[in-house]
């Protein structure tokens, strides 16, 4: 177990920056997920940790020991591989039984630890296999059994659920989440999907164009984005963007668009911070605006049905307005058919500010 | 049908009067109820007779230039073959090969020459390959490992036969002056004469162990590699625990196609030894081809041929089941 520190870390391939001076301390016991799209620089920050790839400038530090220049083997990593990489030519216990054997340990030790690890991923009838005879998600048990059989330091998981299947993908956020907890360890978890991230992390650095974006829980990375980028790119569906007005009318402050002119409330004003007057853009996320066909009392924003899409539980609905089209989060039930007028209210509390130029959030 | 409930209904706002929509509405009792599945009637495969017919001219073809001569061999392995006449001897041919000191020593020979052969090609071919793979000038030094490979065998025999020469060849002189070579050339000792063939295949084969290593060093997978050092391994163990396991399909094969030729090529042999001194280098290919062409017995010849053959085939088959059986744990 281990503190894991980035001190202005950069990764260079020639005169391409893959990451850029990464700063982010990482507490003993924290789940830490690294999310961003692909081509973002978070594979290549997993894979300078485990020793994989050069460190081109700044420091790595486990618990203020510098790793730069350690191997990877004396580094007390275990990492999971995206495609797994079990060895085929070894059965599955072998393959467990890997890291222990490679570090001298008895063959009690080792048949000890692997079958509590085996246990633990529920995989113990599988012991004698080889990879290729099972299915994608007992590999993936498989490959994380190889990681915890050892105590490391630290654990490295790239992406290790993106080739199952969208229902045991659920199930297994469950279960490395579950056993991150168990054990203690620190994870550093590489995905390139928000909703892994937001449901396992207990902090999550977002990472665009080899830059850190923004470092927090997942209720802050989520309530509170930093830009507008990593507005759009956490929440799915993605948070709904128009290009609005600030304009002061006696005592109010307006956000005016074409379809609607809605005042801000008092403490966001005081977030605009001078901003009186000019275009912003306005982020809010589906879950904050509501629906209704009957025009109610309160300001609302006319637009007409495009497209409505039932999700089971809830509804998404697609809302054209005069020059944009906005997604609405609705119950199941809602009745509107496309064509239809309708009426969207915001949630005051929940929209977004962000600047024009360089995406900053103001609330 | 009734199964379905579908109501025109025209859609209201903008789109009015454009266009209509059938819209489904929602009404479970009105869908089919699943049924449970009955065996259905299987509609007919294609015909026999065509894929037959697709594969004629092949097997026609084949038939001509395969079958044909080894029935032939057959035959003639069974006769006392003279120029048109080919006379029943009750397996003599056969028979004889046992107390035929020449045709067992060859044998042995053949063995001896294979062994050295492959091990060397191996142990230096994957060296190499290790050595070269991602090198700089990677593709300029493996073509220049390769010329050797595009020599005919014959021309190679020739020259190495002067290399060797006890008088004036080069390397015989260079052995000579650091004091491994008595005045005798290499091939002239009944000692050394093997080494001396083997010497040549290895400095002409070698370079396609190589190349067939480097194609398959390029399919080792990486993450496997990568795996294995944060796993704990170093550089050396990396190496045998993921690169040669993954490298032995493509071994097996190399193996495969050089006893193969080991077994039929004797280009360069005849041009260095001939199988001399004695029988020193009388490999059981050279003795096949003195039996039949030098002292013409074609029946005796076509019987070592045949046993030649099914050796051939069965150490053959027997790499092929070790290369599947390497193929089937891999997928």
């Amino acid at each position: 177990m281990a503190k894991v520190s980035f001190r202005s870390v950069w990764k260079k391939y020639g005169e391409l920056a893959a990451v850029k001076d990464l700063n982010i301390e990482c507490a003993d016991g924290t789940f830490l997920s690294i999310l961003g799209p692909s081509g973002c620089g978070k594979s290549s920050t997993m894979r300078m940790i485990a020793g994989l790839e050069h460190i081109s400038a700044g420091d790595i530090l486990f618990d203020d020991q510098r790793i730069n220049d350690m191997a990877p083997r004396d580094r007390d990593v275990a990492m999971v591989f995206e495609n797994y990489a079990l060895y085929p030519h070894k059965t599955v216990f072998e393959n467990m039984a890997n890291p222990l054997k490679l570090r001298g340990q008895s063959t009690d030790r080792i048949r000890e630890r692997v079958n509590a690890a085996a246990n633990l991923l529920e995989i113990g009838q599988l012991l004698r296999r080889r990879p290729q005879e099972l299915s994608g998600g007992q590999k993936q048990r498989v490959a994380i059994g190889r990681a915890i059989v050892r105590e490391p330091k630290l654990f490295l998981f790239d992406e290790p659920i993106a080739h199952l299947d969208a229902k045991l993908r659920a199930h297994m956020r469950g279960e490395i989440k579950h056993m991150q907890r168990t054990l203690g360890t620190t994870m550093i978890y590489v995905t390139h999907d928000q909703l892994e991230a937001m449901s396992m992390a207990d902090l999550i650095a977002v990472m665009h164009d080899g830059e850190l974006q923004q470092l927090g829980t997942p209720r802050e990375v989520y309530n509170q984005p930093v830009n507008a980028w990593v507005a759009g790119f956490v929440g799915e569906p993605a948070m709904n963007f128009l290009t609005c007005e600030v304009q002061a009318r006696r005592d109010d402050v307006l956000l005016t668009h074409s379809n609607f002119a809605l005042p801000l409330l008092p403490q966001q004003v005081q977030r605009l911070n001078g901003h009186a007057a000019g275009p912003v853009r306005m982020g809010v996320r589906p879950d904050g605006l509501s629906i209704t066909m009957r025009k109610p009392s309160e300001p609302v924003i006319t637009g007409e049905i495009f497209v409505n899409e039932l999700l089971g539980g809830d509804m998404i609905v697609d809302v054209q307005l005069a020059d944009a089209r906005i997604r609405v989060k609705t119950a199941p039930e809602f009745e509107g058919v496309p064509g239809e007028a309708c009426y969207v209210t915001v949630n005051r509390e929940k929209w977004h500010a962000f600047d024009v130029e360089n995406g900053r959030a103001f609330f | 049908m009734t199964d379905t409930v579908l109501s025109d209904q025209s859609i209201p706002g903008q789109s009015q009067g454009l266009f209509r929509v059938r819209q489904i509405t929602d009404n479970v009792e009105a869908r089919p109820v699943p049924s449970i599945a009955t065996e259905p009637k299987l509609n007919p495969p294609a015909s026999r007779a065509y894929f037959f017919g697709l594969m004629a001219p092949a097997i026609a073809l084949l038939a001509c230039i395969s079958l044909y001569p080894f029935c032939w061999l057959i035959y003639m392995s069974l006769h006392d073959v003279e120029i048109g006449s080919a006379v029943w001897n009750n397996f003599e041919n056969f028979t004889k090969l046992a107390s035929d000191s020449r045709y067992l020593n060859g044998w042995w020979l053949l063995i001896q020459y294979s062994v050295m052969c492959l091990a060397l090609q191996i142990g230096i071919g994957v060296f190499l390959a290790v050595a070269l793979n991602g090198a700089r000038f990677e593709k300029i030094l493996v073509t220049t490992l390769l010329m050797p490979m595009m020599m005919a065998p014959i021309v190679a025999g020739l020259v190495w036969y002067f290399l060797y020469n006890g008088t004036f060849g080069w390397y015989h002189w260079l052995l000579q002056s650091v004091g491994i070579l008595g005045p005798k050339s290499i091939l002239a000792s009944t000692g050394t004469a093997l080494i001396g063939i083997v010497i040549v295949d290895v400095w002409q084969w070698t370079p396609l162990i190589t190349l067939i290593t480097l194609a398959g060093l390029k399919r080792v997978p990486q993450d496997q590699l990568e795996a294995n050092m944060v796993d704990g391994a170093s550089q050396v163990r990396n190496f045998f625990a993921i690169t040669l396991p993954n490298l032995y399909p493509v071994l097996v094969i190399a193996v495969m196609l050089r006893f193969m030729d080991n077994f039929r090529f004797i280009d360069s042999v005849l041009a260095l030894t001939g199988g001399g001194p004695g029988n020193a280098t009388k490999i059981l290919p050279v003795y096949l081809f003195e039996v039949s062409f030098k002292f013409f017995k074609l029946g005796r010849g076509a019987a070592i041929a045949l046993t030649l053959l099914v050796v051939t085939i069965i150490l053959g088959m027997i790499l092929v089941r070790v290369f599947d059986r390497q193929q089937t744990r891999k997928a």
